[in-house]
C-alpha cells in the first residue's frame, strides 16, 4: 500500500493514446483515480486522425482493470466552455483534483517555412498546443489553490528548448508552454501548487498505446514511412528513441510527492538529444 | 465454549451484516477535514442492479427532488468480486470522498463488482441532504416507488463547530492521519450506550489522571449533529459498577435533554473524545461524518435487524490502539459484572499487559541487591592501577591518584582519631577545589557518609543542615561555618595533620579488618522541602556503583577522559561529575567558583584543559553556547550530558552546527536526587533540535520507570501520570523523616520492588521512552536547582513583618532559561519597604531561591475554594517599569528614567538601560543588581550586553564585587579612561 498516487485524482488530456494513455495506465497502477480527456474527433487543418472516443474508452478500460475509478470526457481544449464543464464533472466525481497532465497537442500543420504558414494554421497550432494548456490550468488551479495542494505537468517537447526546421508553429507553441510553466509556477508557488514542464524528445510510436506522433512529424518532413525511425535514431546520442514509458515515469515523478519541492523546472527526457 | 455474556436477543445473533461498519472501517489514512460536513450511506445491492438504476430512473428521481444539476449517477466498474480487498478499498475510498457545497451537494456512485453485485455509495452534505433523503434514494434504487418530495426539508448549516477541533490522541507528527478499526463491544441491547460511555469515561478519567470525564455525544437519529456534552465530574472509583452506570445513564439523559449545553456554544474546551450513535437496517451503513468529529470518535451503529456494530476513529499509532483496547476491556467488564465491586478494582489492563508495560519501562523483576562496591574501594582500586596519573586539577595544581589516595587516607585517619561513632555523617563545607575531593574521599574511607554543604549558601541554611543531619564534625574552611554548640569544625589541613601524626588506629584506608559495606550511606544531599525545610536524601555506595555500571560502557567512560567539576557539591549533578570521573580513571578539572559564573572564562577552560566530558544544565549551557560561538578554536568535548532541568532541544541548534553528533555525543538525562542523579538517557540528535522533542529517553540499565495514577496503578503508554522510579538508584530515604520516606518510597504492588514516587508528571511512549511533562506539585526548576515554592513561602512568612505570603513562577520564553524567576507577594504587618524583607530572606535562602521581585499587597486574593488565586495577583513589580518612550526599542532604548543623579549619556545611561532590560524594572544608580532580582545568569546577560555596546570588558567577579549601579558605572568609566590612556601613549 505504498503506491505513490494512492487516492489521488488526476486529469490527463490527450489520454486516448500515446503518452497520454501510457501516463493514465501508469498512474492507475500507482493508485490514482483518473479523469481522462481527449478531443474524440478530427480537426480540420490537422492532417492526421486525432484521438478517437473508442481509443479514449479503451484507455479507461485499461485503467479500470488496474482498479482505478475513471471518468472520461470528449473535450476540445480550445473550447472555453467545454473545458470548465469537463473539469467540473471531474470535480463532482472525485471531490478534488490533485494533478493535471497537460498532454493534449498536435504536431501538424507543419512542414513549411515560417512565412509559408497560413494565419489559420498558425492560430490553430498555438490554440491547441499553448492556449489549451492555459485553459486547463485556468479551470483546475482554483481548486488546487484552495486546498493548497496540486501538481501540474505540462508536456512540452525538445521543440520547447531548441528549434526544428519547418516546425515554427509547434516550436513557438512548445517554447511558449515552457514560459507558461515558469510563470504559473511563480503564481502558484505560494499556494503549494507546483507547475513543471516535461520535454520528451523523439518518442517511438509504440503500437501498444497507438502512438503516431513521430510518423506524423516524419510525414510533415516528407521522410519515407519505412525508414523514419532510422532517421530519427541517427540524431540520438543514446542510439535509442524515447519510449512512452520513459515519459510517463517522469510525469509520475513530477505529479507525485517525490518532487514536492520541484516547481518551474523543465525536465528533459530526450536520450541526450539536446545535450549536443 | 459458551461464555456467560450479557443478555442478547437471540434473533440478533449470527446474522451476517451485509454491509457492515467493519467493512467500511479498518483503514488508516489522512482524511480531508471537509469530510466533517459530509455524511455517507452505503447500500449493498446483492444481485444485478435493479431496474431503476439500469434505466436511469434514479437520475430522474434525483432531478425531481434536488434540482437538475444533481441528476448524475456515476457508475464505476470494479474488476474484482465484492469481497475482494480491492473492492472494499474502492468502496471506502468512495464513501470517504467529500462533496463540496459550491458544486453538487450529493454524489451517487454505483460500484459494480465483477461478481454482479453492486454497492450504491451516496455522499452528501448533511446540511443540504439529510439522512432520510439518502435512505429514500436507496429505496428507489432498490425498486421502491419514488416519493413526491424529500421527506425532510433540508436544514441550513450553522457555524461549523468542528473548526474548534485541534488536538489528537496519538503521535502529533501524524496528526490528520486517522486510523479506523472495528471496536469489539459486548452484544448488549439495550444498555450498550451506558456501558460504552461508561467505559470511555472511566478510561478517559484514568488516562488524564484528573478523575473526571467529558465526552461529546452525537445522536444522529435525532438529526442533531451538533455534539452535546456528557459530564462526569467527579468519577468516584469507590462507587460500584451499577451505581456508576446509572450515573452514566443520567448524564446521558441530561446531555440529550440539553441540560449540559452543546459543545460548540459553551466557552469550555471541545471534548477530546466522543460517541456518535446511529441506527438503521443492516443492509446499509451510515457514516454520519467522513472525518472524525472528535479527536477520538467511537461510532456505534445500532441495527434494527442485527447486532450493534462499532468502530473507533483515532489518531494513528500504538497509543490510540492501547486506548481502544482499554475501552473494549472496560466495556466487556461492565457488561459481564453489573453490580460488582467498586470501579477502583477494575484494571485498565490485564496482568499480562501490565507486565508488558513494566518491561517497556526497563523492569525485569526486582534488581539483585548482592554484590556492589563502595566508592572508596573502587577508587582505591583505580589508584592502585594508575598511581601516577593526574586525578584532580585545580587552580593550585594537580594531584595524582596516588597522592589523592594518600591525602584522603590521612583525612580518614584524622577522622578516626576523633573517635567518631562508626558509620556516621561528616559535613564537608569547602570551596570547590581539590580539598573538597580529598575531604569527601577521606570521609568515605573513614566509613562515614559525607554531607556536602555549599559555603556560598547562607549561614542559616548551613546551620540548619548541620543540625538536621546531626553532624558532630564539619570539615570547613575558616569562617565559612557559623559556630554551633556541639559541632566541631576542622580544616582539611588540621585533619590531615591529625591523621599523619595521629593516634591509635590511624593508618592507610585499606588497613585493618573491613566491615565497610556497599550498603552504607555514601552521602546525604539536602534538597528543597515543600514544608519549608530542606530534607536530606540518603544515598548508599551501591547506587553510585550501579550508576557507573549503567553508563560507563555505553558512554565509553575511561582513562582518556577529562571531566569538569562545575556544579556545587550540594547539587547531586556533582556526584556524577566527581565519581563518574574518578572511578573510571579520568582527570577531574575543578572549575573555580568565579569561572563557573563566566561563560567566556569557562569556555576558555574547556579549551585549555581539553575537556572531553561536559555536564551542564540547559540554563548554564545557553550561555556557554553563545560564548562558544564567539570562539574560533573547537572544543574537544566528546560527551555532553544535560541534566537538572527540562531541555528544550532547540537550544542545541548552534551547537550541532559546529559539533557533529558523530564527534560529540549529546545526551539528555532525567534524574532526581532520590534516585541517584540519573534515571533515563536520551541521545539528542539534530532532528530533536529541530522537532523540540520532550523525550528524556529510556531507563538506564538497572533503573526502571513506570507511569502510575494516584492509586499507584500502572498506566498504559500514552497516559499521563506520576513517574515512578525503581531499581538500582533508589535512595535509602530521607534522613530522620520516616513518615515522608514511607510516603515517597513505596513498595510496588505488582513486582514488590521499592519505588520512588517522583512527583513528576510523565508519559511513557510506546517504544519505552519517557516524556517529561513537568511537576505534579509546585516544585520548580530554577537554573537546574530543585526549588519548592513552599520553602520560599515559608521563608517569607517567617519574617515577623510579614502577615501572609504567596509566591508564583514567571516562566521564561523557551530560548531564555535565565528568565525563569520567582515573584513573591507579601501582606505586611507594618509599613516597611518590601526590599528590606527581601534582604533578610536573602540571608536564609540560597540565591537561586530568592524571589526576583517582592510586591506588597493589601491581602492575598482567594479562590472560591479558599486557595490563593494567583490569577488575580497584580503584576509583579518592585517599582514601575520605565514608561515607554519613542526610543524604547532603539539601540539605546530603556535608559531613560530616574537615574540617581547620574548624568545622561555615556556608559552610565547604557549600563542603566542594560540593567533595566535584564531586570524588567526601572533602575537608578543606587540600586543593587541582586536586590532587583538579578541572578548569576542575568549577570552574564548584562555582561554580554555591555560587551556588545562596546563598553570595557568587565569580569563576572568584578560585577559581583560592584553590584550597585553607580559602583559598576564608576568601574567602567575608570576602565575606559584607562583604555584611552593606553591609546594615547
Amino acid at each position: 500500500m505504498s503506491r505513490s498516487l494512492e487516492g489521488r485524482a488526476i486529469v490527463i488530456t490527450g489520454a486516448a493514446r500515446g503518452i497520454g494513455r501510457e501516463c493514465a495506465v501508469r498512474f492507475a497502477r500507482e493508485g490514482a483515480d483518473l479523469a481522462l480527456f481527449d478531443i474524440g474527433e478530427d480537426l480540420v487543418g490537422v492532417g492526421y486522425p486525432l484521438g478517437a472516443r473508442e481509443q479514449l474508452a479503451h484507455t479507461a478500460e485499461l485503467c479500470e482493470a488496474d482498479g482505478a475509478a475513471v471518468v472520461t470526457a470528449a473535450v476540445d481544449v480550445r473550447d472555453p466552455t467545454g473545458v470548465p464543464a469537463a473539469v467540473g464533472a471531474a470535480l463532482e466525481r472525485f471531490g478534488a483534483i490533485d494533478g493535471l497532465v497537460n498532454n493534449a497537442g498536435i504536431a501538424a500543420p507543419a512542414g513549411v517555412a515560417v512565412h509559408e504558414m497560413s494565419e489559420a494554421d498558425w492560430a490553430l497550432m498555438l490554440d491547441v498546443d499553448l492556449s489549451g494548456a492555459w485553459r486547463m490550468i485556468k479551470a483546475v488551479a482554483p481548486g488546487m489553490v484552495e486546498r493548497r495542494s496540486g501538481s501540474i505537468v505540462n508536456v512540452s517537447s525538445t521543440a520547447g528548448l531548441v528549434g526544428y526546421r519547418h516546425f515554427s508553429g509547434y516550436v513557438a507553441a512548445k517554447h511558449g508552454l515552457i514560459g507558461l510553466t515558469k510563470a504559473a509556477a511563480l503564481d502558484y508557488a505560494p499556494h503549494r501548487v507546483r507547475v513543471n514542464a516535461l520535454c520528451p524528445g523523439s518518442v517511438r510510436d509504440d503500437p501498444l498505446v497507438e502512438g503516431r506522433m513521430l510518423v506524423e512529424i516524419a510525414r510533415s518532413l516528407k521522410l519515407p514511412d519505412e525508414e523514419y525511425e532510422q532517421v530519427f535514431l541517427r540524431d540520438q546520442p543514446m542510439n535509442a528513441l524515447v519510449e512512452p514509458g520513459d515519459v510517463a515515469s517522469a510525469a509520475l515523478w513530477l505529479t507525485g510527492d517525490g518532487s514536492c519541492r520541484v516547481t518551474g523546472t523543465v525536465l528533459t527526457v530526450d536520450a541526450g538529444f539536446t545535450s549536443r | 465454549m459458551a461464555t456467560t455474556t450479557a443478555p442478547t436477543d437471540p434473533a440478533c445473533q449470527d446474522v451476517p451484516p451485509a454491509a457492515s461498519l467493519a467493512r467500511v472501517a479498518a483503514f488508516r489514512r489522512p482524511l480531508p477535514a471537509e469530510g466533517r460536513a459530509c455524511h455517507a450511506l452505503i447500500a449493498r445491492l446483492p444481485g444485478p442492479p435493479p431496474a431503476p438504476l439500469a434505466a436511469g430512473r434514479l437520475d430522474g428521481v434525483l432531478r425531481s427532488w434536488l434540482g437538475p444539476t444533481w441528476a448524475r449517477l456515476w457508475e464505476t466498474r470494479v474488476p474484482a468480486p465484492y469481497d475482494a480487498p480491492a473492492s472494499r478499498e474502492r468502496m471506502r475510498r468512495e464513501a470517504l470522498r467529500p462533496v463540496h457545497d459550491e458544486r453538487s451537494p450529493l454524489r451517487a456512485v454505483l460500484l459494480r463488482y465483477s461478481d454482479g453485485s453492486a454497492d450504491l455509495v451516496l455522499v452528501a452534505l448533511r446540511s443540504r441532504v439529510p439522512r432520510a433523503v439518502l435512505d429514500e434514494i436507496v429505496d428507489v434504487a432498490s425498486g421502491g416507488a419514488p416519493p413526491v418530495a424529500p421527506s425532510v426539508p433540508p436544514v441550513e448549516p450553522g457555524t461549523p463547530w468542528w473548526s474548534r477541533l485541534d488536538r489528537k490522541l496519538g503521535d502529533p507528527g501524524r496528526a490528520g492521519t486517522v486510523d479506523v478499526r472495528p471496536l469489539d463491544l459486548p452484544r448488549l441491547h439495550p444498555g450498550l450506550e451506558r456501558v460504552l460511555v461508561g467505559a470511555l469515561a472511566l478510561a478517559q478519567s484514568r488516562y488524564s489522571g484528573e478523575g473526571t470525564a467529558r465526552l461529546g455525544l452525537i445522536d444522529t437519529d435525532g438529526h442533531r449533529y451538533e455534539p452535546a456534552v456528557v459530564e462526569m465530574n467527579p468519577i468516584d472509583e469507590e462507587e460500584g459498577t451499577t451505581r456508576f452506570l446509572a450515573r452514566v445513564g443520567a448524564a446521558l439523559d441530561a446531555a440529550r435533554g440539553g441540560a449540559s449545553g452543546s459543545a460548540s456554544s459553551s466557552g469550555e474546551p471541545f471534548p477530546e473524545l466522543g460517541v456518535v450513535f446511529s441506527s438503521g437496517p443492516a443492509d446499509r451503513v451510515h457514516l454520519p461524518f467522513l472525518a472524525p468529529p472528535f479527536p477520538l470518535t467511537v461510532q456505534v451503529a445500532q441495527r434494527h435487524d442485527g447486532p450493534p456494530e462499532a468502530c473507533c476513529w483515532v489518531g494513528e499509532g500504538a497509543v490510540s490502539a492501547t486506548f481502544r483496547a482499554c475501552v473494549e476491556r472496560l466495556a466487556h467488564r461492565f457488561a459481564k459484572a453489573p453490580g460488582a465491586p467498586a470501579l477502583a478494582t477494575i484494571p485498565l489492563m490485564d496482568a499480562g499487559e501490565t507486565a508488558r508495560v513494566l518491561r517497556l519501562g526497563g523492569s525485569a523483576g526486582p534488581p539483585s541487591r548482592t554484590g556492589g562496591t563502595r566508592i572508596d574501594r573502587r577508587f582505591e582500586e583505580m589508584a592502585r592501577r594508575r598511581p601516577d596519573v593526574v586525578a584532580v586539577v585545580d587552580d593550585g595544581g594537580t594531584l595524582t591518584y596516588r597522592r589523592l589516595d594518600e591525602r584522603a587516607d590521612a583525612v580518614a585517619a584524622g577522622l578516626r582519631a576523633l573517635g567518631l561513632p562508626p558509620a556516621g555523617r561528616v559535613g564537608v563545607c569547602l570551596e570547590r577545589d581539590a580539598s573538597l575531593i580529598i575531604a569527601m574521599l577521606g570521609v568515605l574511607k573513614a566509613g562515614h557518609a559525607y554531607v556536602p554543604m555549599d559555603p556560598h549558601h547562607p549561614r542559616e541554611r548551613l546551620g540548619y543542615v548541620t543540625d538536621d543531619a546531626g553532624l558532630p564534625v564539619v570539615i570547613a574552611g575558616s569562617g565559612s561555618l557559623p559556630a554551633i554548640p556541639g559541632v566541631r569544625a576542622f580544616s582539611l589541613g588540621d585533619l590531615e595533620d591529625l591523621g599523619e601524626n595521629g593516634g591509635a588506629g590511624a593508618g592507610g584506608g585499606s588497613a585493618g579488618p573491613d566491615d565497610r559495606s556497599a550498603d552504607d550511606p555514601a552521602y546525604v544531599i539536602y534538597t528543597s522541602g515543600s514544608t519549608g525545610r530542606p530534607k536530606g536524601v540518603v544515598v548508599p555506595h551501591r547506587n553510585v556503583g550501579a550508576l557507573l555500571d549503567a553508563t560507563a560502557e555505553d558512554f565509553a567512560l575511561g582513562t582518556g577522559d577529562v571531566w569538569t567539576l562545575f556544579h556545587s557539591s550540594a547539587f547531586d549533578f556533582s556526584v556524577w561529575e566527581i565519581w563518574g570521573c574518578l572511578l573510571t580513571g579520568g582527570r577531574l578539572v575543578v572549575v573555580p567558583y568565579w569561572t563557573a559564573r563566566d561563560a567566556d572564562a569557562f569556555r576558555s577552560l574547556l579549551a585549555e584543559q581539553r575537556i572531553t566530558i561536559l555536564n551542564q544544565t540547559p540554563s548554564a549551557f545557553s550561555h556557554l553556547v553563545r560564548a562558544d560561538r564567539r570562539a574560533r578554536d573547537d572544543l574537544s568535548v566528546r560527551l555532553l550530558v544535560f541534566g537538572g532541568e527540562p531541555l528544550d532541544a532547540r537550544l542545541l541548534a548552534p551547537w550541532f552546527a559546529r559539533y557533529s553528533p558523530a564527534r560529540c555525543r549529546v545526551v539528555n538525562m532525567f534524574g532526581i536526587t532520590e534516585t541517584t542523579v540519573h534515571v533515563t538517557a536520551h541521545p539528542v540528535t539534530p532532528a530533536d533540535a529541530v522537532a523540540g522533542s520532550r523525550s528524556v529517553g529510556r531507563a538506564l540499565p538497572g533503573w526502571t520507570i513506570s507511569v502510575r495514577d494516584l492509586r499507584g496503578r500502572v498506566l498504559p503508554p500514552g497516559a499521563a501520570g506520576e513517574i515512578h522510579v525503581g531499581g538500582a538508584g533508589v535512595a535509602d530515604g530521607y534522613l530522620g523523616r520516616p513518615g515522608l520516606t514511607a510516603e515517597r518510597f513505596v513498595p510496588d504492588g505488582v513486582t514488590g520492588e521499592r519505588l520512588y514516587r517522583s512527583g513528576d508528571r510523565g508519559r511513557l511512549l510506546p517504544d519505552g521512552r519517557l516524556e517529561h511533562l513537568g511537576r505534579l506539585d509546585d516544585q520548580v526548576k530554577i537554573r537546574g536547582h530543585r526549588v519548592e515554592l513552599g520553602e520560599i513561602r515559608s521563608a517569607l512568612a517567617a519574617d515577623p513583618r510579614v502577615v501572609a505570603a504567596v509566591v508564583t513562577v514567571r516562566r521564561a520564553p523557551a530560548d531564555d532559561p535565565a528568565g525563569t524567576r520567582v515573584d513573591g507577594y507579601v501582606v505586611l504587618a507594618e509599613t516597611c519597604d518590601p526590599r528590606h524583607v527581601l534582604a533578610d530572606v536573602r540571608r536564609v535562602l540560597p540565591d537561586y531561591m530568592v524571589p526576583a521581585t517582592l510586591t506588597a499587597i493589601p491581602e492575598i486574593p482567594l479562590t472560591a475554594n479558599g486557595k490563593p488565586d494567583l490569577a488575580r495577583l497584580p503584576p509583579p513589580a518592585a517599582r514601575p517599569v520605565p514608561a515607554p518612550t519613542g526610543r524604547m526599542d532603539g539601540p539605546d532604548g530603556g535608559a531613560e528614567g530616574p537615574n540617581g543623579g547620574i548624568g545622561p549619556g555615556g556608559p552610565a545611561a547604557e549600563i542603566l538601560g542594560i540593567w533595566s532590560r535584564c531586570l524588567g524594572v526601572a533602575v537608578t544608580g543606587d540600586d543593587n543588581f541582586f536586590e532587583l532580582g538579578g541572578n548569576s545568569l542575568l549577570v552574564l546577560q548584562a555582561i554580554t550586553a555591555m560587551r556588545e555596546k562596546g563598553l570595557p570588558e568587565i569580569s563576572v567577579r568584578d560585577f559581583y564585587a560592584n553590584s550597585t549601579a553607580h559602583r559598576l558605572i564608576s568601574l567602567v568609566e575608570a576602565r575606559r579612561r584607562g583604555e584611552e590612556a593606553e591609546a594615547i601613549p
